[in-house]
């Protein structure tokens, strides 16, 4: 912590100290120790005192003995020969203030200074906190914003109270600047302030801050049935307010003793301080979620700068189209006698790329077309498109990029009359002529995007900006970069191995129709539903840490071929409910994975061919084990381990691991057409992999046969490898 | 020969939670040790209760054959209160604010509170108290109850895995129970409860609602989540071990078997007798599954769950 900041709040809060004593004293002096005290309408006596000592005031005498206490807290100015530590002492110095604050504002009323005068509101009684501290808690409202002092002029000062309503913050005005307050700018500006407008003025001194600091005390103990009691249950009260009641204060102008000492205070519940002056930073998180304390921020970006610093998430519930939109219409076809305009497909090029940058070189929200709009474009035309977006968040990697990516279709597929085909540089979209009479620009996929992208990652997106290039050499100069980036995704993905991690991660989310039923997803064998890699199961953890997937720390090997890890046993043998004990990530033999139900594809042993066959859910015909998939499926499938039966993933089928405990890919001698064709080339390049380059062609499908006895016959004319490996059982 | 049966122990039990307090008899549910009705190897301290669904509006949807015991009652809340308490032997009323829905009437939250309150001063058992179903109406609604009826112990239904933070914030203040629900789905209701204690809810006062489904209408699926979820309570996870609730009447009598009448359903018999009939056997496999407390509409089917319950837990309590 810097050390002019601790030295300046040390100093505050002594001078906060001394006259929060100097009043009391004079106050028992003329109305004895026995003189009730408190605020009216709350039953939480004085709230910032009860919350952190636990003491409920009641009569001075009280007041007295919570002064006392807190004045222990405070340590001495550290001289210029000390030097460590100071944010223990500067911490505790600010909880004393709070407690001087709060001496001070209940102590006015008896000295006959109404706590409520003119637009001044005072402290909040129990009857609002109750409607409006739930907000808080259950996330309506994001959280409140302290502002300190006043702002260089009236229409600024307005400027930052619009900026933070519009995040439907509630806004606690109190202190002034050089004489002058933010609520009387307000005012002067003939705004209206009270609770429905969530701009709350509480008054002119730095001590009537502290009845936003009691409101958060009081949330937490009402709301979070925290009970105040000794420095745990203080310690349990500041926790609850840094994670749940996103405040934060705004440092106005000039900042004196009195207003660090303030700052440190509320540092302890986790509010950051954000300045619009040149006060030294505290930028390191430990307190706070993130920066303590963050300065020179321009009054334009202030509110957007808070809403980051404090890491308040808002959740836009409307997207601002002018069409309709959702996951209904997301199969929806536009077709040409429809068409307003058209990217992509076989006529432009068309691409999209999302990337991730450092928080600082995005400005969130921002959308460009550059290029022509749709207005430009002759009705049915083509234009090129690039979408570029890029995304920053303190808990964004590189690695999300691609999962994000490929969001951008369903996103996109959401609005009335916008079709969206494709991925990558494979991207077709037409916008239909009812959605561009509607008011439909192509900047609006911009702002699909930003909210989509916020809305439904909201742990690792923070920010999102976005660039729809409509212009031919536009698109063609970023083309070079998007492509670099999917090569380099596809080389990281190729090069993810088993070995080269520590962790895998679980699936849990068909366990409810199939009890027991684990997936453990690695890099190289992903989900059986085809829809989970490994990738998507870190993101997953990270997103929501109490979710369906969990990392599994593989610890050590307990066989190498066919893929047991002790970590892996352990979680399997718990999350199964002690069903399981060991689990082959490599083997369709020996202790294979359990199968759900939904898995793409099935493979199974083919007795007297020393090999398996491999058929996907939507072929409906015989196959040579003579099942359909449909009476595969029973056999297979329920969440039990059937020795010679797997569901899995279609891409599996392309791992280096595919069954590599029972003799890999050489060991497939049926499929179907449709698998043949999808894997396509891929499989082919693993089949040369392996020294079989003719393999593919080896492999029989149902136009071969669908019964065994011609398979075998097959397999010998063509002199399938699998026959030199001997039975699988 | 003989048999010897090797008792079972399990690590884990489910959680005893008490529901209603303040001007309500206060009732226990839960405690069970071992697999549902395996009353020969585990002790289970407390039988499944009963309650019956009562509505704040005359509930247009219902079938006439589970309106005719409602008769004068329906959309009367202390009516059908007192007499689902005192003459059909309820232990446990739930208030459904049919008419706060959006398109059912859409009653103020005022209006709720009213209509709880009537059920208050009514009967002295806990009361359940169910919104109008998801989004901000519900928590509109619910909140309003909790806070105006605080310290009353009621039994909220419900939060979702969306959408619990304001029920959650609530029952914490005003000391209510708080049903968690979850749809057939074993991992959401783990992670809900995760949330919800993180929440600073505590455990003992959570139900969970595995969501039913009626005879027919997916009957199976709950019953197997309710023994999944059972089965990992006892094996000693402490976010599943609260107490099922399963609303068992609004499912039964949503099934087309109880309400046609003519031609093909005139081998199905009685309509009245069958509906009945249909709600205990919805309800009864539930108790095989481990259900705690049965939300029911018909008091016939009441009478006939109870003398089954009464007679598998004659060594109970
Ligand atoms: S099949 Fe897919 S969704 Fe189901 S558990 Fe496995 S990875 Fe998860």
């Amino acid at each position: 912590m810097s050390k002019i900041i601790a030295a300046a709040a040390i100093r505050g809060a002594h001078a906060c100290m001394d006259r929060a004593e100097r009043m009391l004293a004079d106050a028992v002096g003329r109305l004895g120790r026995d003189a009730q005290v408190g605020f009216e309408g709350t039953a939480y006596a004085l709230p910032t005192i009860l919350a952190l000592t636990g003491r409920r005031v009641e009569r001075l005498r009280d007041l007295e003995d919570a002064v006392a206490e807190a004045h222990g807290w405070i340590p001495s100015v550290p001289t210029d020969s000390t030097w460590l530590p100071y944010l223990g002492g500067t911490l505790d110095a600010g909880a004393a203030t709070l407690v001087a604050h709060e001496t001070v504002e209940s102590l006015k009323p008896l000295g006959g200074i109404p706590l409520v005068s003119g637009f001044w509101l005072g402290p909040t009684p129990d009857s609002i906190l109750r409607e409006q501290g739930i907000k808080l808690v259950d996330g309506r409202m994001p959280g409140f914003a302290a502002c300190v002092g006043a702002l260089p002029d009236d229409e600024t000062a307005e400027q930052i109270a619009r900026d933070l309503q519009e995040r439907n913050i509630l806004v606690f005005m109190g202190s002034h600047t050089n004489g002058d307050t933010m609520a009387a700018q307000l005012n002067r500006r003939g705004v209206q302030m009270n609770w429905e407008t969530f701009l709350v003025p509480y008054g002119p001194d730095t001590s009537s801050l502290v009845h936003a600091i009691g409101f958060a005390c009081r949330a937490a103990m009402t709301f979070g049935g925290l009970k105040p009691g000794g420095l745990k249950e203080a310690r349990d009260i500041l926790l609850y307010n840094k994670r749940r009641v996103f405040a934060f204060a705004l440092a106005l102008g000039e900042v004196d003793d009195e207003k660090y000492a303030t700052a440190a205070g509320a540092i302890n519940f986790g509010f950051p301080v954000i300045a619009d002056t040149d006060i030294p930073q505290i930028l390191p998180s430990g307190i706070c979620t993130y920066e303590h304390v963050v300065s020179n921020v321009p009054h334009k970006s202030m509110a957007a700068r808070a809403v980051e610093v404090r890491g308040v998430k808002i959740r836009t519930v409307d997207i601002p189209i002018p069409v309709r939109h959702g996951p209904a219409f997301e199969g929806e076809r536009v077709r040409k006698e429809d068409l307003a305009i058209e990217f992509g497909g076989k006529y432009t090029r068309a691409f999209e790329y999302l990337t991730s940058r450092p928080m600082d070189r995005i400005e969130d929200g921002l959308i460009r077309v550059v290029g022509p709009e749709i207005a430009d474009a002759p009705e049915g035309g083509r234009l090129p498109l690039a979408i570029f977006i890029e995304v920053a968040g303190r808990k964004m990697q590189s690695e999300f990029e691609s999962i994000l990516e490929r969001h951008v279709h369903s996103f996109l597929s959401e609005p009335m009359g916008v079709m969206h085909l494709g991925q990558r540089d494979s991207v077709w979209l037409r916008i239909s002529r009812k959605a561009r009479d509607a008011g439909f620009r192509i900047s609006h996929l911009g702002t699909v995007l930003v909210h989509k992208l916020k809305n439904d990652f909201p742990a690792i997106v923070d920010k999102v900006q976005v660039t729809l290039f409509t212009d031919a050499a536009d698109v063609d100069a970023l083309y070079p970069t998007a492509t670099a980036a999917y090569a380099y995704r596809d080389e990281r993905m190729g090069a993810l191995t088993d070995e080269a991690v520590d962790t895998f991660y679980s699936c849990a989310l068909c366990q409810s129709y199939a009890p027991n039923h684990i997936c453990i997803i690695t890099p190289e064998r992903l989900g059986l539903c085809g829809a989970y890699n490994w990738l998507d199961g870190k993101a997953a953890f990270e997103m929501n840490p109490h979710g369906g997937n969990q990392p599994v720390r593989k610890g050590e090997v307990v066989d190498p071929v066919l893929g047991q890890w002790k970590g892996v046993n352990d979680f399997v043998s718990t999350a199964s409910n002690g069903a399981f004990e060991r689990f082959s990530a490599y083997s369709m033999i020996t202790d294979p994975m359990t199968s759900c139900g939904c898995f793409e594809c099935i493979a199974c042993v083919l007795p007297g061919t020393s090999g398996i066959m491999i058929v996907d859910r939507e072929y409906p015909g015989q196959t040579p084990v003579g099942m359909t998939f449909s009476s595969l499926a029973e056999l297979t499938g329920g969440g039990q381990q059937t020795p010679g039966f797997i569901g899995m993933g279609t891409l599996y089928v392309l791992s280096r691991q595919f069954l590599s405990g029972d003799g890999g890919l050489a060991r497939l001698v049926w499929t179907t057409t449709k698998v043949k064709e999808r894997l396509g080339d891929k499989l082919r390049a693993r089949c040369s992999e392996i020294g079989h380059p003719d393999l593919y062609e080896k492999i029989a499908d149902e136009t071969v046969c669908t019964d065994l006895e011609p398979l075998i016959e097959h397999l010998a004319a063509v002199e399938h490898p699998a026959l030199g490996l001997g039975e699988m059982i | 020969m003989t048999l010897t049966v090797k008792p079972k122990t399990w690590p884990g039990a489910i959680r005893e939670v008490t529901l209603g307090a303040g001007s309500r008899q206060g009732l226990t549910i839960g405690g069970g040790k071992g697999l549902p009705l395996h009353t020969f190897e585990a002790a289970f301290p407390r039988r499944p209760l009963l309650a019956l669904e009562i509505t704040d509006v005359d509930p247009p949807r219902w079938v006439d054959t589970v309106r005719a015991p409602w008769d004068g009652a329906l959309g009367r809340p202390d009516v059908a209160a007192k007499r689902a308490v005192e003459e059909y032997g309820a232990d446990v009323v739930m208030l459904h604010l049919v008419g706060t829905h959006p398109d059912r009437g859409d009653r103020s939250p005022a209006e709720a509170v009213e209509a709880t309150r009537q059920v208050l001063d009514a009967v002295g058992v806990p009361l359940i108290v169910k919104g109008p179903g998801g989004g901000s109406r519900q928590n509109d609604v619910l909140v309003r109850v909790a806070e105006e009826c605080r310290g009353e112990g009621l039994v909220l239904h419900s939060a979702a895995q969306e959408d619990y933070k304001s029920l959650a914030a609530v029952t914490v203040a005003y000391g209510h129970v708080l049903v968690a629900e979850s749809p057939i789905d074993l991992n959401i209701a783990k992670q809900l409860n995760i949330l919800l204690s993180d929440a600073n809810v505590d455990m003992d006062r959570v139900l969970i609602d595995p969501m039913t489904g009626g005879l027919g209408y997916g009957l199976e699926y709950s019953y197997s989540v309710m023994q999944r979820i059972r089965l990992a309570a006892l094996g000693g996870d402490r976010m599943l071990n609260a107490p099922v609730i399963c609303l068992v009447g609004e499912e039964a009598w949503k099934a087309k078997e109880v309400k046609v009448d003519g031609t093909p359903a005139a081998v199905w018999g009685d309509r009245a007798r069958r509906g009945v009939q249909w709600e205990i056997a919805t309800a009864l496999p539930l108790l095989e599954a481990g259900a705690d407390l049965l939300v029911l509409r018909h008091p016939e089917a009441l009478a006939e769950v109870r003398r089954v319950v009464d007679g598998w837990f004659v060594a109970g309590s």
